[in-house]
């Protein structure tokens, strides 16, 4: 990547423009209060000069009150000599300065008693040091205050205010510097931290378009920092181990697939074959094309069972369950198989709780229900001469819906509980059985599309086949 | 019968019509979907067979349409698409029974013999008669030659579904669709044994045996 590109991606990552936004309020805000705290101190100190003024215009006539106007005019003389901001004036009732530090008032400030403020040029500095007649008079602004003393001498007390501004131009100057400063290091931080977030972000894209890329064993790094980088990638990596058990079940089921359904294939074609070979007799041919239609009624049964668990673990949209009256299933179910539970010397009782109700597939249902009574009915037998006996039950516990199917059989080992519910997963003693290993497959396909679990759990003796729905 | 059947692979479509012939049928035949439509409300057809998947027009809205002019002629939808969802989207469009890809033809020429029927008074019946055996749908009493027969209410079902279509053959999965309303396919003999039961309740003791098993398709019942 050009350093001019890296730097393009920098300045548009999400971090880096939260920054500047960041920036840009604090600015504004900084603004905000640098104004506000100016106008107050202005306002201050406004107050205060003008507070001194009335001060010492009250002192000079007190002095005049009680000692006279020349005793005025020696203070005023003082005071006028004081370096400083000070502005002083003293002058005759036709306007001729008599003692004082300037002499430029426009016409108004002697004419109308009051508070004035106006430029006028300053004739020295407010130091005295340096200080000559030849130095040039500066610009300055003055607020004044005129007061015509009872004997007719009109005085004038005031400050420059020039060094008043200079008091908000040093408050002004620390501010920008300071905002410079944040300005440049926010800049920097920001830059930073979008930096660390590329980064980051750019090793979760490199790992997803090495799986993209087919690698699927790749995992995004995580950290120790524990924060919500590490969040997302953990969740990430359970992802793509999620996609990977799929993927890994999906290759299993296609090799099962193809295993399973080649044997019955080659047998298939094998009878059509003695059905054609040379001198087979009619009764043969017949019996040939029998067991063929037979096999392919079985081939046929194993991919409906198949489809239907596919269906069943995609998930059907909610809109396909219904309010299904599961007591009735259950019980017709239970029914359906009691006269061949009968004929093979097994009893079938059902335990059903009545109006249990579920949004349900009520076809999906029926059909694990069958294929449970069936495994039971196949497999639960106990040795011989013992009497089979099967209990179905329904109960509702609290928010959860068991249906149960119980057999007094062999059982199936701890071991073997798990994978027997896997597809085309048949035990030693069930491959002579009739069967496409699809039953139990299916019914804990069932039971996941209805957010339930499907366990083998053990009889005492046999097994206890227990689906768990929650109810609602 | 008269039967239409739209059907667009040819080979499917020549065999099915062999076989109905066979069975004494007189079949037409459309390859596509608006021919089929334009020939089953032209004319008057026994039962309609459509498949699902056609070109130029969809089996399901060819029944919507003829459904919607007031066309009555029972239909039998043929599909590759056999969930659950699928069949129940099928006969909502107005098909009379749904028959999923691949099927036994015995599957297929019961179902439409039992279909054909449905036009004919025999569905609002109060009671049926089979040689000396009878059923009263009303008060729900059986009897054979005079002599009232118990049955258990899914027996019952099962009788009368038969009675129903006496002289025509019930296939096993008509049995479980109708009388217990299912559509799965169960693996061991479950309608046999139920059969049995009956058969040694209506038939017992009696010289002609009215409930048939017909081999390779299912059960009839007939004097």
């Amino acid at each position: 990547m050009s350093s001019i590109g890296r730097l393009g991606q920098l300045l548009r990552t999400t971090t880096f423009r939260l920054t500047a936004v960041f920036i840009l309020i604090f600015i504004v805000f900084s603004v905000l209060l640098l104004a506000f705290i100016t106008f107050q101190s202005s306002i201050i100190i406004q107050r205060q000069q003008a507070a001194d003024i009335d001060r010492e215009v009250q002192r000079l006539e007190d002095v005049e009150l009680h000692q006279g106007i020349r005793a005025v005019a020696f203070a005023v003389d003082r005071l006028a000599a004081e370096p400083g901001p000070g502005i002083y004036y003293l002058g005759d009732a036709n306007g001729q300065m008599v003692v004082g530090n300037v002499n430029t008032f426009p016409q108004a400030v002697l004419r109308q008693q009051g508070v004035h403020s106006f430029n006028y040029a300053r004739p020295r500095l407010f130091s005295s040091e340096g200080d000559s007649d030849n130095t040039p008079p500066r610009p300055g602004y003055a607020v004044v205050r005129s007061v015509a003393l009872p004997s007719g001498f009109m005085l004038v007390v005031g400050r420059d205010v020039v060094e008043r501004r200079g008091f908000t131009a040093i408050i002004f100057q620390g501010f920008f510097a300071g905002v410079i400063g944040i300005l440049v290091l926010s800049i920097v931080a920001g830059a930073i931290t979008a930096r660390r977030v590329l980064r980051r972000i750019d090793a979760i894209n490199a790992t997803s378009s090495t799986i993209i890329g087919g690698n699927l064993s790749e995992r995004v790094p995580v950290t120790r920092r524990n924060d919500e980088f590490d969040g997302l990638a953990t969740n990430l990596n359970a992802m793509l181990d999620r996609i990977q058990g799929l993927m890994q079940g999906l290759k299993e089921v296609t090799d099962n697939v193809a295993h399973d359904l080649k044997t019955p294939l080659t047998r298939l074609r094998n009878k059509a074959e003695s059905a054609l070979r040379e001198g087979a007799r009619e009764d043969e041919r017949r019996e040939a094309l029998e067991v063929t239609i037979t096999e392919s009624d079985k081939l046929i049964r194993t991919f409906n069972a198949l489809l239907m668990i596919a269906r069943a673990e995609a998930g059907a949209p909610s809109g396909a369950l219904t309010d299904v009256d599961v007591s009735a299933v259950v019980g017709d179910v239970a029914e359906l198989y009691g006269p061949v539970a009968e004929d093979a010397g097994t009893t079938l009782d059902s335990q059903v709780a009545e109006g249990v109700h579920l949004r349900a597939n009520r076809e999906l249902l029926g059909q694990a229900m069958a294929n449970l009574i069936e495994n039971a009915l196949k497999y639960g037998r106990p040795e011989p001469g013992g009497a089979g006996h099967i209990v179905v039950a329904l109960k509702q516990v609290g928010g959860r819906v068991r249906i149960e199917v119980a057999d007094n059989g062999s059982g199936i080992p701890v071991e073997d509980r798990l994978r027997v519910l896997e597809r085309f997963v048949r035990l030693e003693k069930s491959r002579t059985e009739a069967g496409s290993g699809l039953g139990l497959a299916l019914v804990a396909a069932v039971a996941r599309l209805h957010r339930g679990t499907f366990s083998i759990e053990d009889n005492n003796p046999g097994v206890r086949a227990v689906l768990d729905l929650p109810a609602g | 019968m008269k039967i239409l059947l739209i059907e667009d692979d040819r080979e499917a479509a020549s065999y099915l019509m062999q076989a109905l012939d066979e069975a004494g049928h007189v079949t037409h035949h459309a390859a596509d979907g608006e021919t089929g439509y334009a020939m089953a409300s032209g004319m008057d057809y026994d039962v309609l067979i459509v498949d699902r998947m056609l070109p130029r027009r969809d089996g399901l809205s060819i029944v919507e349409s003829l459904r919607a002019e007031g066309n009555k002629t029972p239909v039998l939808i043929l599909s590759a698409l056999g969930e659950v969802d699928d069949r129940v989207t099928g006969l909502r469009a107005g098909g009379d029974d749904y028959l999923t890809k691949p099927y036994a033809f015995t599957e297929l020429l019961a179902r439409v013999e039992v279909l054909a029927r449905r036009s004919s008074p025999g569905e609002a019946a109060t009671s049926f008669t089979v040689g000396d055996l009878s059923l009263d749908r009303l008060s729900r009493k059986v009897e054979r030659n005079g002599e009232p027969i118990l049955l258990q209410p899914r027996e019952f079902r099962l009788l009368e579904y038969l009675m129903k279509n006496a002289g025509k053959v019930v296939t096993r999965t008509m049995l479980l669709e109708n009388v217990w309303d299912y559509h799965f396919d169960p693996q061991t003999n479950v309608i046999d044994v139920h059969m049995s039961r009956l058969r040694s309740k209506i038939d017992r003791g009696f010289k002609t045996p009215l409930l048939q098993t017909i081999r390779g398709a299912g059960y009839m019942i007939r004097e």
